[in-house]
């Protein structure tokens, strides 16, 4: 009953954004690049729901407006850095330099968080994630194609200063787009990835730094590909914002298709 | 289950107004509903009024745990004791499903907390999560149950704000145990 | 008062025996049980923020004889550079430049290291020096985000030359991609006074095209792991430091280098040619050998060589392990210029043998042609100037600059009866190679010329077009499209007793 209310609060306060698409994703056991315990084990996805693509300046703007703590110019310094929303012209407008239709950025992971609960939904785990992001077009794990290596590195080599692309690039496997080449993205467990931020002392005996296993060991380190994007995660505090940071949502699994 | 939680995260969310007098940097300003070792509920804004002395643990974790408890005793017993009696000691738990409520109560007997300022407590999976990110304590579970996390002592003010860390367990860290004597020397 | 007057009696009588620093550093060390070497107390005077130079300018001495505060502040931008004519690579930097800016502070000192990650960039960074002792060399204390900045502080302990790099995951891409740079750590006394000091660093590349392939090109993984680099550049880029960017000096002048290499993967067998190091600070280390050819610099390290110029002319900075300086570009020049010396050196300057054209304007005719070819209107002028340059420092090496060849060992292409045979059987021997006895000219000939693998079409027929209508040869035109199906057919086996 309470989703009820919510969906008419959002759709008459701002009448005009669609409800996005989340797409079933079956799951199943994985292998990650971070391990589920010290001895490199698979890990198990459960299935889930994905957004297709991630969420734009308009559905940002959308739900600003209905949830107005959340706006630039009153969110409390503790959930977003002074560079939050930076680029969009006002707090409550978008623009040029911020299009509808783009991947909104500069948000932090409060934010991002605040957002998908208010669509009944979760940021996805990094588990997740990156079970989706292995698929390409045709295979769920096209991870040791090198052309899908050499599509990923090669946006890492692209400068920034271009605009950012719209989002609904092609679509994989499963029909999500954009997880490679657009944006990063958060995931709900962004600060449990435990790479030291010196990325040479992986083996580093020092216990007392990490309970349990010691830091966990990446697997597979020539897919260099992965590696940056964990890299990318882990220098990051919550409240923290990049241009090139966005986000999409997660829901459990569907079970009355 | 878990849309109700969620949409009740935002009913909550929209129905707290960021109180006027907490500050902007307080971590306060997330509303949190926890439960004590004697299952008693209360929100993390609660605590504000006295400065915190706060971390995360989980009680089945066999090495690095109970010595985030034995340096909160010595960081404790190494103030001034003026001081010693204005600050309270909060820990969450990372693990709310096996941490219960009566588990907790067993480690507060086990070792022996004094009961005037110490509580141990936990949340829901969610509110771990973002506990741990207002805090900057990175965890993450693993396979066999066990929980690798970072340990970090933090120093809330009466208000909210963190005014010191430190990563030093085992031994007490004397730039943080000068900066919690500053903080309760203030007025 | 007696206590200052037998310290004072004591340095004095220490310093006539040792240099200064030293002694100063034994006397603290006798004096304070505690004392940690290199550390001469907290820093005085006022905070000072260290000016950092782009390549291949070294700051000013620090002219200090007591320990600072030095504040650096150092920005990390992504940005897409040339690396070759009419070739572009996203090169992550330290301070905009490939190697970073120089730090140069000195032992003793406090440095507070501010890095700061552009807020354009895609990737966190943070920062190694080696000459900081700490975890991770400040690599732990610096992992920052873009848009973000970080703070620690060190105590410079070791005197020396030291690299610094970016450290973050994958460390080997970082570093492949341009994050290194050289910090000097001054000794107390200061480093004896030099007319030039220059900065110069290698390292290698890997890009997914071949050398010399146009266009931007990305970044090639396998190739870094398998060590098998498209590019050994100095200072980032090919002709960095080579005609109107190249080094200057005079005669009569000492010149010292730093000379640092970032890797990620080659060793450095450094060699400046026509000249000798009077002095070498192998591996940057404090003692100083003497009189030395060739220099070893590992990955990730750095010395410095100082020598004494006499003649002028163009000294060419190598990396001996010569394929690397004609066919990937490990090639620097230092112009000196001044009065001829006779008496030391008579002959003919180095320049007319090695590099003419390198020494002089870079492969401008090279990129005129590769516009035309694009827009499909290359003449075969075009394509002859543009071959001219490309056959100065690849064909001339053995063929000459003037295409005679050298007697009984590499055959002539001056008027060639082999070339006048078959003009376009040129094009196959530039591709496949030629081993075995040959006849030009009416002399045999029995050798080897290595497949020439390294060439694209494009400029094996501008090679071939510039030779064609050279030094009485028939003349005509070769054009990429034949090369092209020459490349695609097998090679045709070495003919025996032609």
């Amino acid at each position: 009953m309470p989703m009820r209310v919510l969906a008419l609060a959002a759709v008459l306060g701002t009448g005009a954004v669609p409800a996005a698409e989340y797409v079933p994703l079956a799951g199943g056991t994985f292998a990650s690049v971070l391990p589920a315990d010290a001895n490199a084990a698979d890990v198990a996805v459960a299935p889930f729901r994905l957004r297709s693509q991630p969420v734009t300046n308009a559905e940002f703007l959308a739900f600003v407006t209905t949830h107005p703590q959340w706006r630039r110019d009153r969110i409390a310094r503790v959930f977003a850095q002074a560079s939050y929303l930076q680029h969009w012209p006002s707090a409550t407008q978008l623009g040029t330099s911020a299009l509808a239709p783009q991947p909104v950025t500069q948000v932090s992971w409060f934010a991002a968080q605040a957002f998908c609960a208010s669509e009944q939904a979760r940021l996805p785990t990094w588990n997740e994630w990156e079970f989706a992001a292995a698929a390409d077009g045709t295979h769920v794990d096209a991870r040791s194609d090198p052309v899908w290596r050499e599509q990923i590195l090669s946006w890492y080599a692209r400068p920034s200063d271009q605009p950012l692309a719209a989002v609904g690039g092609a679509a994989n496997l499963y029909g999500v787009r954009d997880l490679h080449g657009l944006v990063w993205e958060w995931v709900d467990d962004f600060n449990a990835l435990l790479v030291a931020a010196d990325s040479r002392d992986q083996n580093d005996p020092d216990r007392l730094k990490f309970c349990g296993a010691g830091a966990l060991n990446l697997r597979d380190r020539e897919n260099y590909a992965v590696l940056m994007r964990v890299a990318l995660l882990s220098s990051l505090q919550a409240s923290d914002t990049t241009l090139n940071l966005g986000f999409r949502c997660a829901k459990p699994a569907d079970l009355n298709p | 289950m878990s849309r109700y939680l969620a949409a009740l995260f935002v009913l909550a969310f929209a129905a707290t107004l960021p109180a006027a007098e907490l500050p902007g940097d307080s971590i306060y300003q997330m509303p949190l509903a926890l439960v004590d070792q004697d299952g008693r509920g209360f929100q993390l804004a609660d605590r504000a009024e006295r400065p915190q002395l706060v971390s995360m643990f989980y009680t089945s974790c066999p090495y690095v745990c109970p010595l985030i408890i034995d340096t909160l005793k010595k960081t404790q017993a190494e103030l001034a004791p003026a001081a010693r009696a204005k600050v309270d000691v909060l820990l969450v738990s990372f693990d709310p499903a096996r941490d219960t409520p009566a588990r907790l109560k067993q480690v507060y007997a086990e070792r022996k907390l004094d009961s005037a300022s110490w509580t141990l407590a936990r949340t829901d999976e969610r509110s771990v999560r973002q506990l741990a990110a207002l805090l900057g304590i990175q965890y993450r579970a693993l396979a066999g149950g066990d929980i690798s996390h970072s340990s970090v002592l933090v120093l809330l003010d009466a208000h909210g704000r963190v005014l010191a860390r430190t990563e030093r367990i085992g031994a007490t860290d004397p730039d943080f145990v000068a900066a919690v004597n500053q903080a309760l020397a203030a007025p | 008062m007696n206590m200052r007057l037998s310290v004072l009696m004591a340095t004095v009588l220490l310093a006539a025996i040792q240099p200064a620093a030293a002694a100063a550093d034994t006397l603290a060390a006798a004096a304070n049980p505690g004392y940690v070497h290199g550390d001469f107390g907290p820093p005085r005077g006022d905070p000072i923020h260290a000016v950092l130079t782009s390549p291949p300018n070294v700051p000013a001495p620090t002219f200090r004889n007591y320990p600072a505060k030095v504040i650096v502040e150092l920005e990390v931008i992504e940005k897409e550079l040339p690396i070759s004519e009419g070739v572009t690579y996203m090169f992550w930097t330290f301070g905009g430049t490939v190697p970073g800016s120089f730090i140069r502070v000195r032992q003793g000192d406090t440095v507070e290291f501010h890095l700061k990650n552009n807020p354009n960039n895609k990737m966190p960074h943070n920062i190694d020096l080696h000459g900081v002792t700490g975890p991770g060399g400040g690599a732990a204390s610096s992992f920052t985000a873009p848009g973000h900045e970080s703070q620690f502080t060190f105590k410079a302990l070791n005197q020396g030359i030291y690299v610094y790099h970016c450290a973050t995951a994958p460390v080997g891409m970082h570093v492949a991609n341009g994050m290194y740079g050289l910090i000097l750590i001054e000794p107390p006394e200061g480093l004896p006074s030099v007319d030039r000091e220059y900065y110069v660093m290698q390292g290698d590349f890997y890009t997914t095209g071949k050398y010399r392939e146009k266009g931007l090109q990305p970044f090639d993984m396998e190739k870094a792991i398998d060590e098998k680099p498209t590019y050994v550049l100095f200072n980032g880029a090919e002709g960095a430091l080579t005609g109107d960017k190249a080094l200057a000096a005079k005669t009569n002048q000492t010149v010292r280098l730093f000379i640092g290499n970032g890797g990620p993967n080659l060793v450095s067998s450094f060699h400046v040619i026509g000249e000798i190091f009077d002095r070498v600070q192998q591996e940057g280390g404090t003692h100083v050998q003497e009189n030395v050819q060739t220099t070893l610099i590992p990955a990730g390290g750095a010395s410095i060589v100082e020598f004494h110029t006499e003649i002028p002319g163009s000294y060419v900075l190598v990396d001996h392990s010569i394929f690397r300086a004609f066919n990937k570009g490990a090639l620097a020049i230092l112009k000196v210029d001044g009065e001829p010396n006779k008496a030391i050196y008579s002959g003919k300057e180095v320049d007319s043998v090695y590099l003419a054209e390198r020494a002089g304007a870079n492969l401008a005719a090279v990129t005129q042609a590769t516009k035309a070819a694009a827009a499909g209107k290359l003449t075969k002028d075009e394509q002859i100037k543009a071959g001219q340059q490309l056959f100065a420092g690849t064909c001339s090496v053995c063929h000459q600059a003037n295409g005679e060849g050298l007697a009984n060992v590499f055959p002539p292409l001056a008027k060639s009866s082999l070339i006048a045979e078959d003009p376009k059987r040129t094009i196959q021997i530039l591709l496949h190679g030629l081993t075995g006895k040959v006849s030009v000219n009416g002399k045999d000939y029995n050798s080897v010329m290595p497949p020439m693998s390294q060439l694209n079409d494009d400029e094996v027929a501008n090679i071939l077009t510039f030779v064609l209508n050279s030094w009485g040869n028939p003349g005509g035109r070769v054009e990429a499209d034949e090369v092209a199906k020459v490349r695609a057919a097998p090679a045709v086996a070495p003919a025996a007793g032609h």
